[in-house]
């Protein structure tokens, strides 16, 4: 706060430079001018405001006639200033990473349908997510089902042109996917409350565990045993500790069978292996509710085990072992539209042979409004055996349509 | 088997104790309905009409930001429970009302049932934009202004809409709706006597407010709002627009600016100093400002010290 307050007091006193203690009888013209719009623009919302109607009571229809859906779209664009090179996917400087374009509605009394379509260079147009949801059912159940971010871990859950830094931390983006863990299936979940806090349950089928390598070619497809599909739960606990903080510790787990390179197969190259992935999160918050335009923090922390299974195959070249990963991550407001971050990854890198990767990471994050953001990141990424590095990224996003809610 | 002890009956008699007791209790909230509101102003006037025959939740705090209410999970186990969801409407609530109201799965408060109450419905509502709007005119209330809580005038057509949904919710009741209905509007009618003084004063003098929530409290009070320290709604101040709102207070002689207790005090004082101008702190809802409990209180403390402040 007090940073953009002196930032405007500064830029309030050079306005008034301008327009009060200039000399000379051409430029008290000026001056006179200067000031009368200054002035005029300043009443610029009262004379809006006048011209605004009212509205009788119940007097307006349905806002929306034509039942549209709620269309809205996301740009995610980057630039990497990296001194060795751009560390970006196709070694570009400047990139729109992603434009996600969302469509969301009720679909009748008893569903609401969601479809988040993806378009980037690298992989063209893609079905992000589409789901129904109900909550139409006894019990207090939620079922979903299509293709949706799966319910496994905290930061998953977050789209990444939403999250508070460039790219997901590294131990989701080796162990989950660069873009996050999608499933497509079915999932189900019910609020808990018997100790008088937040609990909830949330149970996931999917067609399979992570993305198909399209390289890959088992016998039999992977799916063909219905045990071989993939299976999560995550459970979720949430306490207020005051009115002003708050915390959630939630565990989740997920496994399946994923196709994996091998030599020497008859038919095909791949063969199913179950990878299994266990992990716990915490976010703690802190929001005073008077202030809470212009301070707050967060800390958050994820752990994750990847278990692989064993194979005797002499040819075999899936992962190996079993290998653990996680961040720390902090962000502090600084004023009402500016925040300072910071994260810490290590991670036994499947990609490094289990090797140890350790990044740390540094992010100013500015909101010129509630659908805008940019974002600065400075990152040291050192993986054992390998030269460490350092990254320079610059994020814009911006969002389209109507306002939406921001998830908690 | 063993016989029980006498440590066994004692605890089966408590157990049948505690059981009745829990049926009871159940049983008597049973005929209360549970209303939650999202601010603590529609609390209060719906416990003015419901009295004992409802028991209620707000979710945002009086000193609290009510544009900027964070959607936690609490919440939602409050909202799983109750019969009444009521709430300001015109979009005050748009950042988080839906991941609630989802995350509930309660079926009676759902959009179209009788539980889901959007006050606005009530409500003569103002600055409603004409022509088309962007979001270029800053975050605006695209619905039209939704602060109308702060007109008391308001206070009694949300009691009258609270009587109405309560009496359809627990036909039972109608007649105690309607008695608390009319004891709150004469108390409101007692208050709105004593202030009468004090508002006939504010008639016609220029203040400036920070955001376009006092809009029908100008309305209610006559007050006239020459500028805000918002250049567009929800848009913080910038220096070139606080340049010149410091002119247009001198010149049209503004020497107050009024402001709710969540915005930074810091600008509204530099503003004031430079335009010659106090800085007044106002409770923009019940709860906002320690010792403001009541409805009719909070309209009489803004009307008060405005009045005191412009003299
Ligand atoms: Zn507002």
């Amino acid at each position: 706060m007090t940073m953009r307050v002196r930032l405007s007091w500064a830029a309030s006193t050079v306005v008034f430079g301008m327009a009060i203690a200039t000399p000379g009888l051409a430029q008290q013209d000026t001056t006179k001018r200067v000031r009368d719009s200054l002035a005029a623009d300043s009443a610029a919302l009262v004379r809006e405001l006048a011209r605004a109607s009212a509205r009788p009571a119940g007097g307006a229809g349905p806002t929306n006639a034509r039942l549209l859906p709620d269309v809205s779209a996301v740009g995610d664009l980057l630039a990497d200033f990296s001194r060795n090179g751009s560390t970006l996917e196709g070694g570009h400087r400047f990139s729109v990473r992603e434009v996600e374009v969302a469509i969301q509605a009720a679909v009748d009394p008893y569903f609401r349908g969601e479809v988040f379509l993806g378009f980037n260079d690298e992989e063209g147009a893609a079905v992000e997510q589409a789901f129904i949801v109900t909550s139409s059912l006894p019990l207090g159940l939620e079922a979903r089902g299509g293709r949706f971010l799966m319910p496994f871990g905290k930061q998953n859950l977050t789209h990444r042109h939403d999250l508070h830094t460039i790219d997901y931390p590294w131990v989701l983006q080796r162990f989950l996917g660069a873009e996050g863990l999608k499933g497509t299936g079915v999932s189900v979940s019910k609020v808990l409350a018997p100790f008088g806090f937040y609990q909830e349950l949330q149970l996931t089928a999917v067609d399979q565990f992570g993305e198909a390598d399209e390289a890959l070619e088992t016998e039999e497809p992977v799916n063909k045993r219905l045990g071989n599909l993939g299976y999560a739960a995550r459970f979720r606990n949430y306490v207020d500790l005051t009115k002003h903080a708050n915390i959630e510790v939630s565990a989740s787990v997920v496994t399946g069978k994923r196709a994996q390179p091998t030599a020497g197969l008859v038919v095909g190259n791949a063969i199913p292996v179950r990878q299994s992935l266990v992990g716990i999160d915490v976010t703690y918050r802190w929001r005073p509710l008077q202030q809470g335009l212009y301070r707050s923090f967060i800390l958050q922390g994820e752990l994750i085990r990847q278990f692989n299974e064993d194979i005797a195959d002499p040819g075999y070249q899936g992962p190996v072992g079993n290998h653990t990963g996680g961040y720390l991550f902090g962000r502090y407001q600084l004023t009402r539209r500016g925040y300072l971050g910071a994260r810490y990854d290590w991670l036994d890198d499947p990609d490094l042979g289990g090797e140890r990767l350790r990044a740390g990471s540094g992010y100013l994050e500015f909101f010129p409004s509630e659908f805008s953001k940019l974002l600065l990141g400075f990152e040291r990424v050192a993986p054992t055996g390998g030269p460490a590095y350092g990254r320079i990224l610059f994020q814009a996003t911006f969002a389209l349509g109507p306002h939406k809610p921001h998830p908690f | 088997m063993r016989t029980i002890g006498r440590t066994g009956k004692t605890m089966i008699r408590a157990l049948v104790a505690g059981a009745w007791l829990f049926a009871a209790s159940s049983a008597a909230a049973q005929t209360r309905l549970k209303v939650v509101t999202s601010t603590t102003d529609l609390l209060y006037i719906a416990e003015q009409v419901g009295g004992n025959r409802i028991e209620g939740k707000h979710i945002s705090e009086g000193y609290q930001d009510p544009h900027f209410v964070e959607a936690k999970p609490s919440f939602v186990l409050d909202l799983r429970r109750a019969d009444v969801w009521a709430f300001v409407g015109l979009d005050l609530e748009i950042g988080w009302m839906s991941l609630l109201l989802n995350g509930a799965r309660n079926p009676k408060i759902k959009p179209g049932a009788p539980g889901y109450v959007d006050v606005s419905k009530a409500i003569p509502v103002i600055d409603v934009p004409s022509g088309a709007v962007d979001r270029s005119q800053g975050d605006v209330h695209p619905l039209g202004n939704p602060h109308y809580w702060l007109d008391p005038d308001n206070g009694k057509r949300i009691a009258r809409l609270f009587r109405d949904r309560f009496a359809e919710l627990d036909p039972a009741g109608a007649g105690a709706y309607e008695k608390n209905l009319g004891a709150f509007e004469a108390t409101l009618d007692r208050a709105a006597a004593e202030w009468a003084g004090a508002r006939a004063a504010l008639r016609g003098k220029p203040i400036v407010a920070w955001h376009t929530s006092w809009r029908y409290f100008a309305e209610y009070t006559g007050v006239d709002i020459v500028g805000f320290m918002e250049p567009k709604p929800g848009v913080p101040p910038s220096p070139s627009h606080l340049a010149g709102l410091i002119m247009t207070m001198k010149r049209r002689g503004a020497k107050v600016i009024i402001m709710e207790p969540y915005y930074d005090r810091k600008t509204a004082d530099f503003v004031a100093t430079k335009a010659g101008a106090t800085v007044l702190v106002l409770p923009p809802s019940v709860g906002g400002a320690k010792g403001i409990d009541d409805y009719g209180g909070m309209i009489r403390h803004n009307i008060l010290a405005l009045a005191k402040a412009v003299e």
